[in-house]
């Protein structure tokens, strides 16, 4: 969508942001008592819940694989988190297809072989979005994959990238989702450094997309450090 | 000296079999959020799920009661099953069990031998990666909460726990408050005096025979009491 809003002014972006800036970035683990392992995001004006179930028995019965566990993802927005119609009827188009894209992400981080005929459930929550929600949602969910003890052979972080004109900007809100040139969402294993998600809407040149990685392994650093801090300060005292 | 590490971190530069680690390159990293020790290159989980061993010690509830089997709930990703010829009394479906894990068998059920009804009470759940710390070392910490409040417990490797009798508030009380400070130290002076119980002397038992004796104990704190 093309307006004639000027997302960049004087070198900054309408929340005051240089472009190659992170928004706020807050995470809480074992949020929910009954899930096995769980955590809240805040990242800018975006609040999430993730958290996790199992694994248990696969069911129905036929989805179970007898070498190993099957993930099941669901992303949801609750009705009240935008402005727009999401959620009120189920699931829509758009929730199966990042339902669909983040299980995998995780498929490829969880150590499945050990867990043979079981179904690991990951489910988020949106309650308050603005844009870059399934991005905060992968964040969210791998430290509550990782506060939950089912092991994982990394921690996967995840951020946008996109470009307003020529330029190349990191970590869209709102507005800039809909009002930019391009949007990148990416999802990277920091150990090898191994992409475990790219989608993208609009174009980006071959130098313009190797910037915008360039931003999102350079922001990972702050991520998972966060993502770190979190886990980690819920045991010291 | 030990640290906190995460899913992903490097434990050791050399490809070593650790529990809860994976090789990758030749190097050893955790799966795991855990204390990694250094010198004894072992990683302890802080976080973490039960699996099944032989002779393992669950506490259960009986789901569906058959001709011949009952299924149990176990707190895992595996269902228990009972199969008569194992047991003597008749159970009920909603009856709390303890019994011992015979196997694990190939669809993923575990088989369960020796069951015993545990009659009233109620059932409480933790992590399983707290059931140690729960026990403590030669089980002073359950002996602690079970003389302090005249509740008979019994503790399942599975991270369930049946409480029956004295008061069961107050050993609840404890027993969370142990798992919520699993990592700090201290904590048996802690629930020593929360309980009011006298201080217990330090024995080496072995891991497998930990959890036995704690039944066996609260079978005699409760003849004790009648």
């Amino acid at each position: 969508m093309k307006g004639n809003i000027e997302l960049i002014k004087d070198g900054k972006r309408l929340d005051g942001r240089l472009p190659g800036d992170l928004r706020d970035i807050k995470i809480k683990t074992n949020v929910v008592k009954n899930a096995q392992g769980s955590a809240y995001i805040e990242w800018g004006n975006n609040k999430i819940i993730a958290a996790i179930h199992g694994p248990n028995e696969a069911l129905p019965r036929h989805t179970a694989n007898p070498n190993k566990a099957v993930v099941k993802c669901r992303y949801m927005m609750a009705p009240f988190s935008s402005s727009e119609e999401h959620g009120r009827s189920g699931m829509n188009r758009r929730a199966v297809e990042i339902s669909k894209v983040t299980g995998e992400v995780f498929e490829n981080v969880i150590l499945l072989d050990q867990f043979p005929g079981t179904e690991i459930s990951i489910y988020i929550e949106v309650i308050q979005s603005d844009g870059g929600t399934r991005a905060a949602g992968i964040t969210c969910a791998a430290v509550a994959l990782a506060a939950s003890g089912i092991p994982i052979k990394d921690l996967p972080f995840s951020v946008s990238a996109g470009k307003v004109g020529e330029t190349v900007i990191l970590d869209l809100n709102k507005i800039e989702d809909n009002y930019s040139d391009a949007d990148m969402p990416v999802a990277v294993l920091p150990r090898t450094k191994e992409v475990v998600l790219l989608q993208m809407d609009g174009s980006l040149t071959k130098k313009q997309y190797t910037d915008a990685m360039a931003l999102i392994l350079e922001s990972g650093k702050k991520i998972s450090k966060i993502q770190r801090d979190a886990l980690i300060s819920q045991y010291s005292q | 000296m030990r640290k906190i590490v995460i899913p992903g971190d490097l434990l050791t530069d050399k490809p070593l079999r650790i529990l809860d680690a994976i090789v990758e390159d030749n190097k050893t990293y955790s799966t795991i959020i855990g204390l990694y020790d250094d010198e004894k290159k072992s990683l302890i989980p802080l976080e973490g799920l039960w699996y099944p061993n032989r002779d393992d010690v669950v506490v259960g509830i009986i789901e569906e009661s058959k001709l011949n089997t009952e299924t149990v709930i176990l707190n895992a990703p595996y269902k228990g099953l009972i199969i008569s010829k194992y047991s003597e009394s008749h159970m009920s479906s909603g009856d709390f069990i303890e019994a011992n894990v015979k196997e694990l068998d190939k669809t993923g059920t575990v088989i369960l031998t020796r069951p015993k009804i545990l009659h009233d009470g109620k059932i409480i759940r933790i992590k399983p990666s707290k059931v140690n710390r729960v026990l403590g070392k030669a089980n002073t910490m359950i002996k602690q909460i079970t003389e302090g409040t005249k509740t008979r417990i019994v503790v399942g490797l599975n991270g369930l726990i049946w409480l029956n009798g004295g008061n069961i508030d107050l050993a609840i009380k404890a027993i969370e408050t142990v798992c919520k400070e699993a990592h700090t130290s201290g904590l048996t002076e802690k629930i020593g005096t929360m309980v009011g119980a006298p201080k217990q002397p330090n024995q080496k038992i072995s891991k497998e025979t930990e959890t036995k004796e704690t039944t066996e104990n609260n079978e005699k704190t409760e003849e004790e009491m009648i």
